[in-house]
């Protein structure tokens, strides 16, 4: 069989099967659970394992192009919107991303405690097949279709299963998320009509424009609808405020999903979409998104320290997180976008992980209130081990990914003289965040444990790990430290793409120009000799 | 095998050890304490067979680690005699000290812990010491800042551990934040981090360097090495088991910020070099003070290694980046000593560090009395012995280049001698003064052993003629200009006199002023307030917790409280209009619930594609 054939379908297929699984599981109401069991791990695992066959088979030397690619007429050809899938150097890493998340977030929920489990299951599913679409969409429609997708069951998700004060999160969530989504979509629509590509492709929509560029008010409108609603779907300061509630209230599975894959997509819509199509509107937004990712680094880092719930201080410190990411795409630069993925794959899998862990803590200790804990080391030692790795990852530590996306965008922002002056204040952003996550390990598992917590500590309850916790928290490690140790794997295609959209960073330096101009005139002699 | 493998393995052994004890050994600790002296031992090997190999050659490999737009990011080796030199210091101080512990450790119930960390920060530390640029550099200085956080939180369910590896962490990050700056300042002004290659253009174009990008890259020095602001953290760092005080917080990990300094020495301005010197001969003097309010017999030593950073430091600045090293060498095998040996005696006394209940441990611990006895002369710089050799060479630097650093350095000596004599006639003259120290026994041959060794080590180890030729390049020729310099006749004899009256004033003068096994200070007595004074340290630790209290938190609370109130309640609630802006029916969707915004969007989807698809018209 053709192998090309095999892969387009491959990809299809990830979609297909977490979505027959899931809508299986909806209507399964009297499955067994070892039934249950089965079609969950064959939706999440068939998703990974294409991910992970289509990554082996990807060709870097396809950049500008698309690899696996396949166009499906769904009846509506006619305004020229196809499911028209394939994978870029961008799309990749968070494509494998979402593969994995999604398996360690249904490994984890396969012994969820929540009523109705099949329907627990069966949305988290749903969400899958979104969040595999979105990210191996080309055409924007559905990109943005799969997006909405996933983010329904998360509402509905937390509307059922989530913690106290739950519809007013999920109302919330619902309003921002809403207005975002909106937003981008008139950006989106603004950006088909204007382009005149008549075509929702993103690849014709780049070729058109490639040759016509839009004029720089239009390009600065459509921009400013991209930013603001992409950006409220990220939690750009001070849109934010939806996320840490929405996370703190969310189940696990949803919020592994949601935080870990789903709200890269605002991200991956500005590097993929919005900024190389619209190099001027994303010049002329530049002050906005340093200072209002500046706010997420300095500001939300220092809200962080505030917090003494744990899911409370994960939630901001995820939003914290986001700004680095801003502000690699705010270079406008092949190495900030790359680091800016690098970033997104990273940040992805160790928010995941700590959530999902801070939830196998407060089945121990029965509180996420840090200032009620204290000394769970000595009883979990491996639970411990595994929070302090996720920590030590999301303050990047070298040897995790989240180090190589932060380094390199540090890298970016010194590039040029426009976005030097960033690199101080972001790099403080590196002591907020070993502040708040070393306090929280502090009280967590070091020290004497609290008055709150003693009697639990030393009756039977606080056990370490079990199997089915150990077994997603490893993965999730295992992959964080992948991309730590070799990053190249995931960024050798990014960049290959990102080199095709984004320009060169030019290398001027304050201090070195006239050395170089001395250097050129002196072989220019020589030459002339 | 080439010196890149031997390299390779060197680097790695200590990694596997670390994985294996992780995955495989838990609760194995016997077995874990054996693979991680194992290691120890195949780094030790491999670094004598490295060395050897390169012959006093300059081996240098790299292969390219990550490639993101135009930056390039390589990992390689940079093996010149400077990093045989350290290496060979590091895998011999490191594998006598995974030794000792075997000992020292014996009934520690997390001794698997303990064995894989001293693993995962010899990989580190061996990053450090052959990395070939700031990038790879960084990444390993990070780690070991990790690995001593774990180490400082060994006994972590006590309140002292938790605190002091968080603030070990944390205040290194401050100084590494000026580090990472550096890093990017470097790389774009080179367009490279690659140490050999930077060495070359700044060697051709000397008007590149300027004050920021040293300034910068200096904050990680300051950090690592606990000088000015920062050298809070490694008094505290003391809550660690006292091998890991040996290994990390005297002997390599702190010096790794010299070693850093003169691996980039060719970036430093004369202005640069200048603050250096100075911030150093401060550290020197202020650490030589403080020393005298502390009865811990760590705490003490501690600040002993905070004075010699300064030493280092201000040999550094002066513009003798050599004799810097060789002081870092000689102090890790004497401090490493006196560290190893204050360890025996707390294992001989059942935990106990207050010099004030030891006494008498002389002639209860005549080994370990007599080894760190020639640690602590070594230290004091008597004549012979290692320390006399590099802190002679610092004190002719400072003669020939700076008087009034050579004065206070001379000073810092007097102090050194004064303190350390605090130390040895109390803790191990007189008569027992706790029970502990009554029953004390000397230590088992796996700690003693080790302690010989570095003592040999701290007596000859300062003889540079009875170096091998392939060793100690750059030492040799920072002594080498000294010598040739004008006045040097003049300056040797002076050092020879002030230093030498430095330690034997100084050790008079303690022990007539404290006396033999004294049981109280005396200082504290007569001169309460002066004693007070000293115990303040210039209150930076207050400062620092006023600051993190009162400023840095109340401000986090502030802005809490706007985030939830002012930002969510007012700005975003109030402005309906932002929704409404877009003709998007905001109040339906502020009144209705949940599941009809699902509906009605899944309507609205709907709709849309009837109309596009054209099914109804």
């Amino acid at each position: 069989m053709d192998t090309h054939f095999l892969h387009s379908t491959l990809l299809l297929g990830s979609i297909i099967a977490p979505l027959l699984a899931g809508v299986a599981l909806l209507f399964g109401a009297s499955f067994g659970a070892s039934l249950r069991r089965s079609i969950t791990l064959a939706g999440f695992g068939i998703a990974l394992l294409a991910a992970v066959i289509l990554a082996a088979n990807f060709d870097a030397a396809l950049a500008g192009g698309y690899n696996f690619e396949t166009k499906i007429d769904t009846g509506l050809s006619a305004v020229g919107i196809f499911l028209h899938l394939g994978l870029n150097g961008i799309s990749l890493p968070l494509f494998l991303l979402a593969g994995v998340v999604g398996l360690a977030a249904g490994l984890y929920a396969l012994h969820s405690k929540a009523e109705r489990p099949h329907l627990y299951l069966g949305l988290l599913l749903i969400m899958q097949a979104g969040l595999m679409g979105t990210f191996a969409s080309i055409d924007i429609f559905f990109f943005y279709f799969f997006h909405e997708f996933a983010l329904i069951p998360t509402f509905i998700m937390i509307g059922i299963w989530g913690g106290a004060g739950r519809r007013a999160a999920a109302m919330e969530m619902a309003v921002y998320l809403t207005l975002g989504a909106l937003l981008s979509l008139i950006g989106l629509i603004a950006l088909y009509a204007n382009s005149g590509a008549e075509s929702f492709s993103l690849a014709a929509l780049r070729e058109h424009l490639a040759g016509q560029p839009l004029g720089e008010v239009v390009q600065s409108n459509i921009f400013a609808l991209l930013f603001f609603g992409f950006g409220i779907l990220v939690a750009i300061f001070p849109l934010h405020s939806w996320a840490p509630k929405a996370y703190a209230m969310a189940p696990t599975g949803a919020v592994m999903l949601h935080a870990g894959v789903l709200k890269k997509f605002g991200l991956y819509g500005l590097l993929q979409i919005a900024a190389p199509l619209l190099p001027d509107g994303a010049a002329n937004w530049f002050p906005w998104i340093a200072w209002m990712a500046l706010g997420n680094l300095l500001l939300i880092g220092l809200v962080t320290l505030a917090q003494r719930d744990l899911k409370m201080m994960l939630g901001y410190s995820s939003v914290m997180h986001m700004g680095y990411a801003f502000l690699g795409i705010a270079t406008f630069s092949a190495i900030g976008a790359g680091g800016a993925v690098l970033m997104m794959v990273a940040h992805g899998l160790s928010v995941a992980l700590l959530f999902m862990l801070s939830t196998c803590i407060h089945h121990r200790c029965n509180t996420f209130n840090m200032d009620e804990m204290g000394g769970l080391a000595s009883k979990a030692p491996l639970l411990s081990a595994l929070f302090v790795a996720a920590t030590m990852a999301s303050i990047g530590l070298p040897g995790f990914g989240n180090f190589v996306g932060e380094f390199v965008i540090f890298v970016s922002l010194g590039a040029d003289t426009a976005t030097r002056w960033l690199l101080a204040p972001a790099a403080l952003g590196i002591v907020l965040s070993a502040i708040y996550g070393l306090r929280a390990v502090a009280s967590i598992f070091f020290g004497p444990p609290s008055e709150a917590f003693r009697e639990r500590w030393t009756g039977d309850a606080v056990t370490d790990l079990q199997n089915h916790e150990k077994l997603p928290a490893v993965l999730l490690l295992a992959s964080l430290l992948f991309v730590g140790l070799l990053p190249g794997v995931l960024s050798g295609p990014a960049s290959a793409e990102l080199t095709h959209l984004y320009p060169e960073a030019v290398e001027v330096s304050v201090f070195d120009q006239t050395v170089r101009g001395e250097t050129n005139a002196g072989q220019m002699e020589d030459v002339h000799e | 095998m080439n010196v890149a493998q031997s390299l390779l393995v060197v680097l790695f052994a200590p990694l596997v050890s670390a994985a294996v004890i992780g995955l495989f050994l838990r609760r194995q600790g016997v077995l874990a304490s054996y693979l991680s002296v194992g290691a120890a031992a195949v780094i030790a090997g491999f670094s004598w067979i490295a060395w050897s190999g390169a012959q006093g050659e300059t081996a240098a490999v790299s292969f390219s680690w990550l490639k993101v737009g135009q930056l390039q990011i390589d990992l390689g080796f940079l093996f010149d005699g400077v990093a045989a030199t350290m290496l060979l210091m590091v895998a011999f101080v490191g594998f006598l000290i995974h030794v000792f512990s075997l000992g020292y450790m014996k009934t520690d119930k997390a001794r698997a812990r303990f064995f894989g960390g001293l693993s995962i920060f010899m990989f580190s530390m061996l990053g450090i010491v052959l990395a070939d640029n700031l990038i790879m550099l960084f990444i390993f200085w990070e780690l070991v800042g990790f690995s001593s956080y774990m180490l400082i939180g060994h006994y972590m369910e006590t309140n002292a551990a938790k605190e002091a590896s968080k603030k070990a962490f944390i205040v290194n990050r401050v100084g590494d934040v000026g580090f990472l700056i550096g890093i990017v300042y470097a790389y774009w002004q080179f367009g490279t981090t690659n140490l050999t290659e930077m060495g070359a253009i700044a060697g051709l174009h000397p008007e590149m360097l300027n004050w920021f990008v040293a300034g910068c890259l200096l904050c990680g020095f300051i950090g690592k090495s606990a000088q000015f602001p920062l050298h809070v953290w490694l008094p505290d760092a003391m809550a660690g088991p006292t091998p890991v005080s040996a290994l990390i917080h005297a002997a390599t990990m702190v010096a790794a910020g010299v070693y850093f300094l003169i691996r980039i020495a060719f970036l430093f301005t004369p202005d640069v070099l200048t603050f250096i010197a100075w911030l150093g001969t401060a550290v020197a003097v202020y650490a030589g003070f403080c020393a005298y309010a502390q009865n811990d017999i760590k705490r003490i030593l501690a600040y002993s290694t905070l004075s010699q950073l300064g030493y280092m430091a201000a040999a550094f600045g002066l513009g003798y980046p050599g004799i810097a090293l060789f002081h870092l060498i000689t102090h890790a095998f004497f401090k490493a000593l006196l560290f190893l040996g204050a360890g025996s005696v707390i294992h001989g006394c059942h935990h106990e560090q207050d010099i004030f209940r030891m006494g008498g441990l002389l002639k209860r611990m005549p080994l370990t009395a007599l080894t760190f006895l020639t640690g602590l002369l070594a230290l004091c710089g008597v004549y012979g012995l290692s320390g006399f050799y590099s802190k002679d060479g610092i004190l002719i630097a400072g003669s020939l280049e700076n008087p009034a650093i050579f004065t206070l350095l001379c000073g810092g000596a007097f102090l050194t001698a004064g303190y350390m004599g605090r130390l040895f006639w109390i803790a191990f003259l007189g008569s027992p003064k706790s029970e502990a120290a009554e029953h004390a026994k000397e230590s088992p041959l796996v700690m003693t052993v080790p302690l010989v060794l570095l003592a040999v080590l701290s007596v000859i180890g300062g003889m540079t003629w009875l170096w091998p030729d392939t060793l100690g390049g750059l030492i040799l020729a920072d002594l080498d200009h000294l010598h040739h310099m004008e006045g040097y006749k003049a300056a040797h004899k002076n050092v020879l006199l002030f230093g030498s009256a430095a330690w034997v004033v100084g050790l008079a003068v303690s022990f007539f002023f404290y006396g033999a096994g004294a049981r109280e200070d005396r200082l504290e007595k007569l001169a309460g307030p002066v004693y007070g004074f000293l115990q303040k340290r210039l209150w930076f630790d207050e400062i620092y917790n006023f600051y993190v209290a009162k400023i840095q938190q109340r401000l986090a609370d502030l802005l809490s409280f706007f985030d939830i109130f002012l930002l969510k309640g007012v700005l975003i609630r109030g402005s309906a209009g932002l929704v409404g802006l877009f003709g998007l029916g905001a109040k339906q969707l502020h009144v209705g619930s949940l599941h009809s915004y699902v509906y009605w969007f899944l309507g609205g989807l709907v709709a849309f594609w009837i109309v596009a698809t054209g099914l109804l018209f």
